[in-house]
């Protein structure tokens, strides 16, 4: 049986607006498994934000219980939860979130700045990680000479540097065109091929969905739907449309052409 | 790559805005830096005016004592400046020049008790100049003068050695002695006028005059700047004035013969104007009240320079720690999105605050260094305008306090204040405070907008565009 890294039980997440409750979440029951690539879709303000929010301990729940790692996060203090975000959780936000006034490796070099590892090994770490994203060469490239899909890269790498348990993508595709959409979601999915990290994706394109294992439909702050995506026939090397052998790396099926 | 090298990268992304309030900052610390060396010098200002007057004093206490014995007689019109005692020497006007003969020098020496009777012959220039001098609040005035004042004296190698009737700082050449005739002690200034030097000829009156010597005639007052001297008959000569006399010093045998002799004079030559020991010491209680005067307003001025200062500086205090503290909050307004991205990636609360922090101290330190180099060089101008004027007869110009010349009024030959300067420079310690203090304002004015980031809830701060 599959190893559970994060198991939410009855959240709910209610805001308080002008003395009016606002049921942002009710009762969401999820449980994500490791080296899991999971999608939230859902459209506008069905809560697929404050989803991850509350998944990414950015937030807290009304109520309900999260286990992240073995660890029930919902009600820890800021602190504690600071760690789990430092350690535990890497981002991907669809405004790339970079700091424009430092290089791809100083960027990806960010969140393993409040750890232990000494500056060489923070910049060779960088140095790898922004290879594995394609931008081998780049390190000193500041976000705005990069394109939106290389600055994602960046993102990317950076979510990667302190080897989280889990990875939160916030339409990661959303500010970028088809080509390095595809290229994006290709990265994400190759990560969780090749790297076994578990990934939750949310997004409103049901195309980038497919590309994940399961995918979740939020309507109204619940969870109403689940379905399984391309992802899973992909990680069994086999393609999706004919069935015959595919290699990670392939981009259109050997055997009938179509894009995988 | 660590907190400071990312506070750096921030304060370089906006350089116009930086400059801005690097500047702001600067003058601001400029003001607190040059408000204290405004002060020192003040002080200093002060200690030297008040080390002047008592050298002054006790310099004219010493001449009047060992001049006793001396009786000056003078004619009417001695003089070009006759103003009164406790007035500039630009006040009054010039007067109708009288002359007594050579007879009275003669009847004076006849007069029981009298040592010696010095003869003098002073006549000034028809032709006159315009020269530019410094008076009280350092306003500078224009006076017409005469081109030059030509001094005859009686060179009697005697008179030479016990009284001091010629000059004394010779600069070239030397000083006229007995039996000198046809030649001339010049002061500096009229070298230059004339372009000679010693050995050269200058023309007097009309009369052509051999340079023997140069003396210098700064500090011994207004009238000596010009001077000429020379013995008496060439005087008489070349002035047309045979015979002529307009002062004479006479010299008791005895103290106690002073006030008889002053008074035989007195009755039998009433066109003179006699003054004693007695006179000048009158005189010289007067100079001490107007210096007392002087001194107890620069105290009151200094008084009141310590309340002012203080309350310029807390201002100062204020506005650098506001202008932080706006600028800061600002700041993390504007990076509200980048504080929820590092909050993401596990910035904890501290990291937070310490990033913002060292961005408002950095800003401060910077701007301290500004401050200093502003305040090094303005400290003068802006001492000038923030703090009072030390000195009723003083100024603030340039580079330096001017306190200007204390003149001695009707005291003839007694010595005149020397111009006290003192320079407004920010010592190494207000700079080094300077600097302490910008970096503590900046603390303390980004205190509050660092502590407001690192409590920015990061969904919140996510989601702020």
């Amino acid at each position: 049986m599959s190893e559970v890294i994060l198991k939410a039980e009855g959240l709910s997440k209610i805001y308080t607006l002008n003395k009016r409750k606002i049921p942002a979440l009710s009762s969401v029951n999820l449980q994500v498994n490791k080296g899991e690539f999971v999608a939230i879709m859902g459209p506008s303000g069905s809560g697929k934000t404050t989803l991850l929010n509350v998944l990414g301990c950015l937030d807290k729940p009304t109520s309900g219980k999260m286990i992240l790692d073995e660890v029930d996060v919902a009600k820890l203090p800021d602190k504690q939860l600071c760690n789990i975000r430092r350690n535990k959780i890497g981002f991907i936000f669809q405004t790339f979130n970079l700091l424009p006034y430092l290089s791809a490796a100083e960027n990806v070099e960010l969140p393993m700045e409040c750890t232990r590892k000494s500056k060489t090994e923070r910049r060779e770490k960088a140095r790898k990680l922004l290879e594995l994203v394609g931008l081998g060469g780049r390190e000193e490239h500041r976000p705005q000479r990069l394109s939106a899909g290389e600055q994602q890269r960046v993102a990317i790498a950076r979510a990667l540097a302190n080897d989280p348990a889990i990875i939160l993508a916030d339409e990661p595709t959303g500010n970028l065109d088809t080509k390095n959409k595809y290229e994006i979601v290709r990265l994400l999915a190759n990560l969780n091929i090749n790297r076994g990290t578990t990934i939750i994706m949310v997004t409103h394109d049901s195309q980038v969905a497919s590309h994940t294992e399961r995918m979740l439909l939020l309507q109204d702050g619940r969870i109403t739907k689940e379905k399984q995506g391309l992802h899973l026939v992909r990680k069994k090397l086999m393609c999706p449309h004919c069935g015959s052998k595919i290699q990670p790396e392939d981009e259109r099926c050997p055997n009938c052409r179509k894009r995988l | 790559m660590g907190a400071l090298t990312r506070a750096v990268r921030n304060l370089s992304r906006r350089k116009m805005r930086a400059l801005l309030v690097i500047i702001a900052l600067g003058f601001s610390l400029a003001i607190m830096v040059s408000i204290p060396a405004g002060i020192i010098a003040n002080q200093a200002a002060a200690q030297s005016m008040t080390t002047d007057f008592n050298s002054t004093m006790t310099t004219m206490q010493e001449q009047i004592n060992k001049t006793a014995t001396l009786i000056e007689c003078q004619t009417s019109g001695q003089g070009m400046f006759p103003g009164g005692s406790s007035g500039f020497p630009f006040e009054g006007s010039r007067q109708q020049q009288t002359y007594v003969n050579e007879f009275v020098a003669n009847g004076i020496r006849t007069i029981s008790g009298v040592k010696d009777v010095v003869e003098f012959l002073t006549a000034s220039s028809t032709e006159t100049t315009s020269e530019t001098i410094s008076g009280p609040g350092g306003r500078d005035f224009t006076i017409s003068r005469p081109v030059y004042t030509i001094t005859g004296v009686t060179l009697n190698s005697s008179f030479i050695d016990d009284y001091s009737i010629l000059p004394t700082n010779i600069t070239a050449g030397r000083n006229l002695r007995e039996g000198d005739s046809g030649v001339v002690l010049l002061s500096l200034n009229l070298t230059a006028y004339f372009g000679v030097g010693v050995g050269g000829k200058v023309e007097i009156y009309g009369k052509s005059f051999k340079v023997v010597g140069v003396y210098d005639a700064s500090g011994q007052g207004l009238m000596e700047t010009r001077s000429a001297y020379m013995n008496i008959t060439d005087a008489q000569t070349a002035t047309g004035l045979t015979g002529n006399l307009t002062r004479l010093d006479v010299y008791a045998d005895d103290v106690s013969d002073v006030d008889s002799i002053t008074t035989a004079i007195g009755a039998a030559y009433t066109s003179l104007q006699v003054t004693t020991y007695k006179d000048r010491l009158s005189q010289l209680d007067n100079m001490q009240t107007m210096y007392n005067q002087t001194l107890t307003n620069a105290q009151a001025t200094l008084s009141q320079t310590d309340t002012v200062a203080t309350q310029e500086i807390m201002i100062a205090v204020v506005a650098t720690s506001l202008i932080v503290l706006f600028v800061m909050l600002y700041t993390v307004r504007e990076r509200t999105k980048e504080i929820g991205t590092l909050k993401a990636i596990g910035f904890s609360n501290w990291n937070i605050m310490s990033q913002f922090m060292l961005e408002g101290m950095l800003l401060s330190l910077v701007a301290g260094v500004v401050g200093i180099a502003i305040g090094t060089v303005g400290a003068p101008l802006l001492s000038g305008i923030l703090l009072p004027q030390i000195s009723p007869f003083g100024s603030r110009g340039n580079s330096q306090f001017r306190l200007g010349t204390a003149n001695a009024g009707n005291f003839g030959s007694f010595g005149v204040l020397g111009a006290s300067t003192v320079t407004v420079t920010p010592s190494l310690q207000t700079m080094m405070i300077a600097i302490g203090a910008a970096v503590l304002l900046g603390a303390l004015g980004s205190l509050y907008p660092a502590w407001r980031a690192s409590r920015t809830r990061p969904a919140e701060a996510m989601r702020y565009e």
